[in-house]
């Protein structure tokens, strides 16, 4: 779902700026913890600090390289989940093109739904908002990220999956607010509006659907000879 | 129980509870000779993913003056069922509905493994979570830019039928009116004119409309039934509109001239938003989120006049009393804290410039409402947006870690009164039976109100003994306490958490090796460190300073084992071992400390530090240190300069900052570029591993810190060279004959001389 990345923070404006964690990543719920960082070695107590131990080497060869790699002692692998890079991490998903259409069209469906039992006004807003994404995807100034993460929200919304579509919007406001804020508010709206809709409907509308794929099929069998 | 090391940390995890003193001795006369006080760190909210919520109210003991709830310390006839109070004996029926409880049918409150237990209350109208924004729009484009798109994501975030409202700010205060059509409607006030709550309110058109306004339009209040809604409105309803209007903020129109700084009007904006909530929901939680780019500069809480030339106030300028508007507008801002604590609403600070923005003026707002301050370089760093997205951060149960309202009450038994509490709370002025007349902290009261918290909002409470002197061994041989926080959900629930402790008096002259063994040097650090804060922020640096030395002077007398006049024979057993290196290393503290940091810097670092807990606190107070190399796992090594070696990696955690340090070896290793020959991977993966470490911290802290990654001889290093101890400088390098460590250019005692003196002072029989 999310991605789960770490940037670097702003160091133009911010003084050591922090790194900045993606949504998945602040969000993600445990997952195998480390023991904390919370240790601290008792200072003896005449307040001396203590002679260097032996294995650290007195003054190490300022030079010299670092110890070769033996296969033997390289240390494991750490964890499997803990993400190291500090970049985007790419995903290997196989690079397939999303249509602008295959968004929108649900999109634009899901209002069609809306229409009548929400305030026409808000259908409005809503509609100029999709309009707004329309022509942002179209003028190419939305990011693939963006793009593959508005296919999800689109197949989870179609799907009914009303809190994992939500949870992708936030995630979108979260990653790229600066890409979405315009118009995601209106995506979150329809999914607002959408779920209400469907819960005072979800016994009829599965009724319609089913005698909807009838009268489709119908006519289809009609005509074969 | 195996050791009180165990005892203390099942407590915490338990009860969210940590004594200084874990046996209390049982006389007042005692109590004062052991120097710390009885005190204990509380953290009321402590996350308790295994205690479910009891939905049922709690049972109160039918003494008018106790009122105590039950708990698994109280006796139990289960035949007669009557309950006797543990805290002043009066004997109670149960309610009806205990009626078939008996020694095996036990409600949860009675279990002796229930010593925490949170009820929610059923009763009384749920109202929704407010949160009101107050926006200065005197930015930098780039980084209003930022600000809004920040406050656009947090929409988002939050629960979409909280109340939202937005006020914002520059020469000029726009109250807008938020409505589901297109049209939108501001008010505007003068910055430079404080007004009353009741002139703001009736400048909104808040108060009833006895005379109604509009007439012609009697449809309207049928379809708002709240006056207030025009600006406080569910998210859900009006969050395309607000995203617009977020979008659409423009910077101050009016021009800045060469030379001057904008104005900036807080204080009208601070006093209308505390106003505004005032009138609308007195009593019912909610969040003002000041959002400032600057020093207020013009009206009533200004800090700094509008010329540029003229700096604003420093330490060296307070200590010359040289500082024109501080006294003024701290006096503005106490005000308005101490409305909006008394109303429940607590107020967070998000300021962030490059320069001082006036949080020593302003910090009560924050201080005694328990509202959040952040203070960054600009609105457009990762610094402020992850902080400030971590405000609406969720539990494991997917709700807000945030709760409103609260009001902690302390009862005690009859041995023992309270003295204060230090925190993020103002008091709520409760005489009674267990209030002491001795204050530390905020005192004078058995309860407080801490408007706004969270999971780890944490406060320190004090106690006194008042047992006197020969008198027996308290009744049962334990004392009790009970913490009782009633407060507002996020859930918009009322809920009652209620912890009961109790723990054994010994006598202080046949059984000082309990009291001594049971001392918990961690809690003990922390509570005499927020006391010494408590003091600095109304006495003299050096006071405070001297008055931490004498009581840690004295402590050491009366608990360190020594022959007279022969420091050399000096020992402090294990329970005490690490409270002297605490109270050093608090000593160099930016919460001591004002050299080098500005009033702000100070007033921030000690924000934070009147209300982290235990673990928080003491990295604060001491930050932690490890160490990476090839010898062996990462360890914590000592805060020592010879711990700063050549052919190690240094990670420091002293909460506000994050600092990597590669050794000089180490650094030549990687300019070198060893970590990219396979042969030398497992070099790569010795640099990796400080990195990983540090993001599993900054994944788990509030707020963000500063993230510093610096080497041998970078102008960042200072950051390590300034909180380790000095044992090696310029002074004694070659007294040391070896070249370990790192020397330190500085004129600062060491740990090793302060030790000497600690010694020679508690041996010596003249003091």
């Amino acid at each position: 779902m999310a991605g789960l990345y770490v940037k670097p923070g702003n160091k133009e404006r911010g003084w050591n700026d922090p790194p900045q964690f993606s949504y998945g990543l602040q969000t993600q719920a445990g997952g195998p913890k480390r023991t904390p960082l919370t240790k601290r070695v008792a200072a003896p107590q005449d307040g001396s600090p203590r002679v260097p131990t032996l294995e650290t080497s007195p003054g190490a060869p300022p030079m010299g390289p670092p110890p070769l790699s033996s296969k033997a002692s390289r240390p494991p692998f750490v964890g499997s989940c803990p993400p190291s890079s500090m970049e985007p991490t790419n995903f290997p998903v196989v690079e397939s093109e999303i249509l602008l259409e295959d968004v929108l069209r649900p999109l634009e469906r899901a209002l069609e739904d809306c229409r009548g039992h929400t305030k026409k006004q808000v259908c409005d807003d809503i509609s100029r908002r999709l309009a707004l994404l329309q022509e942002q995807w179209a003028g190419g100034k939305l990011s693939m990220p963006v793009k593959k993460r508005m296919a999800l929200l689109v197949q989870e919304l179609s799907s009914h999956q009303w809190d994992a579509a939500d949870d992708i919007h936030r995630s979108l406001m979260v990653d790229h607010v600066t890409e979405v804020s315009q118009w995601m508010v209106g995506v979150k709206r329809l999914i607002a509006e959408k779920r209400s809709l469907s819960s005072e409907e979800e016994a009829n509308e599965e009724k319609s659907v089913a005698t909807a794929e009838q009268n489709q099929t119908v006519p289809g069998i009609q005509h074969d000879p | 129980m195996a050791t009180y090391l165990e005892f203390i940390q099942q407590n915490e995890e338990r009860d969210g509870v940590r004594f200084s003193w874990n046996v209390w001795p049982s006389s007042r006369l005692e109590a004062t000779r052991m120097v710390v006080p009885l005190a204990c760190i509380l953290t009321p909210l402590k996350e308790r993913p295994d205690l479910p919520p009891v939905q049922y109210e709690p049972v109160l003991c039918s003494r008018p003056t106790c009122k105590a709830i039950l708990n698994p310390l109280c006796q139990v006839d289960y035949r007669a069922k009557l309950w006797a109070c543990n805290f002043c004996f009066q004997r109670n029926q149960f309610p009806p509905a205990y009626a078939g409880i008996s020694e095996v049918n036990q409600p949860a409150e009675l279990m002796p493994q229930f010593s925490t237990v949170e009820y929610v209350i059923q009763r009384g109208a749920q109202s929704p979570l407010i949160f009101l924004y107050v926006v200065d729009t005197c930015l930098e484009e780039d980084d209003l830019q930022a600000l809004r798109e920040s406050l656009q994501m947090s929409l988002s975030l939050l629960p979409p039928d909280a109340l939202v409202g937005l006020i914002t700010f520059g020469r000029m205060v726009q109250v807008h009116e938020l409505s589901c059509e297109g049209i939108s409607k501001s008010y505007v006030f003068r910055g430079t004119k404080d007004l009353t709550a009741k002139q703001i309110q009736d400048m909104l058109g808040l108060t009833k409309p006895a005379v109604p306004v509009h007439p012609a339009r009697p449809a309207q209040p049928q379809e708002h039934p709240s006056i207030s809604s025009r600006f406080l409105q569910p998210i859900h309803k009006i969050d395309m509109n607000l995203t617009d209007l977020l979008g659409e903020l423009q910077r101050d129109p009016w021009p800045v001239p060469q030379g001057k700084r904008p104005l900036r009007s807080t204080g009208v904006a601070l006093s209308i938003a505390v106003g505004l909530l005032e009138g609308t929901f007195p009593n019912t939680g909610a969040r003002i989120m000041l959002f400032i780019g600057g020093p207020p500069t013009q009206g009533p809480g200004m800090v700094v006049g509008d010329e540029l030339k003229v700096p604003i106030r420093s330490w060296h300028d307070i200590e010359k009393d040289n500082a024109r508007f501080m006294k003024k507008a701290t006096k503005h801002y106490e005000m308005l804290a101490n409305r909006a604590a008394a109303n429940g609403h607590c107020v967070d600070i998000y300021a962030c410039a490059l320069d001082q923005t006036g949080l020593l003026e302003m910090k009560c707002c924050t201080n005694l409402t328990g509202g959040h301050m952040v203070m960054g370089d600009s609105f457009n760093t990762s610094l402020f947006k992850q902080t400030f997205q971590r405000i609406f951060s969720k539990d494991f149960n997917g709700n807000f870690r945030m709760a409103f309202g609260a009001t902690l009450e302390v009862k005690t038994s009859r041995e023992l009164k309270v003295a204060g509490a230090i925190g993020p709370c103002v008091s709520l002025n409760v005489k009674g039976p267990c209030v002491s007349e001795n204050e530390l902290g905020v005192g004078g009261t058995s309860q407080w109100k801490i408007c706004g918290l969270d999971p780890t909002s944490t406060l320190g409470i004090y106690f006194e003994v008042v047992n006197q002197h020969n008198a027996p061994i308290p009744q049962g041989g334990r004392g009790a306490i009970q913490f009782v926080t009633h407060y507002q959900h996020s859930s918009t629930q009322r809920r009652i958490r209620v912890t009961t402790i109790a723990r054994n008096w010994a006598d202080a002259q046949s059984q000082l090796k309990h009291i001594e063994a049971a001392f918990d040097q961690e809690a003990a650090a922390v509570l005499m460190a927020r006391l010494g804060v408590f003091r600095a922020e109304s006495e003299e640096g050096p006071d405070v300073l001297r008055w931490l030395d004498r009581q840690l002077i004295r402590l050491c007398q009366k608990f360190g084992q020594y022959t007279k006049e022969d420091p050399s024979s000096f020992r402090l057993s294990d329970s005490f071992s690490l409270y002297p290196q605490f109270m050093f290393h608090l000593r160099r503290s930016p919460f001591l400390q004002v050299f080098n940091n500005s009033p702000d810097e100070s007033s921030y670092y000690r924000h934070h530090f009147a209300r982290q807990d235990l673990t928080q606190s003491l990295i604060m107070i001491q930050p932690i240190l490890y160490s990476y190399s090839f010898h062996g796992p990462p360890e914590p090594v000592l805060l020592d300069s010879s711990s700063i070696l050549a052919d190690r990696i240094l990670l420091m955690d002293t909460f506000f900052q994050i600092v990597i340090y590669l050794g000089e070896t180490i650094a030549q290793w990687q300019k070198a570029g060893y970590q990219d020959m396979p042969e030398y991977e497992n070099f790569k993966h010795l640099l990796q591993a400080p990195l990983d470490d540090a993001q599993e911290i900054l994944h788990a802290r509030f707020p963000m810190p500063r993230y510093v990654s610096t080497e041998h001889g970078g102008s960042q290093a200072r950051f390590l060279l300034s909180k380790v101890n000095p044992s090696q400088t310029h002074n004694n390098l070659y007294a040391w004959g070896q070249e370990t460590g790192a020397p330190i250019l500085t004129d600062d005692v060491s740990l090793q001389v302060f030790m000497d003196h600690l010694k020679k002072l508690a041996v010596s029989s003249a003091c």
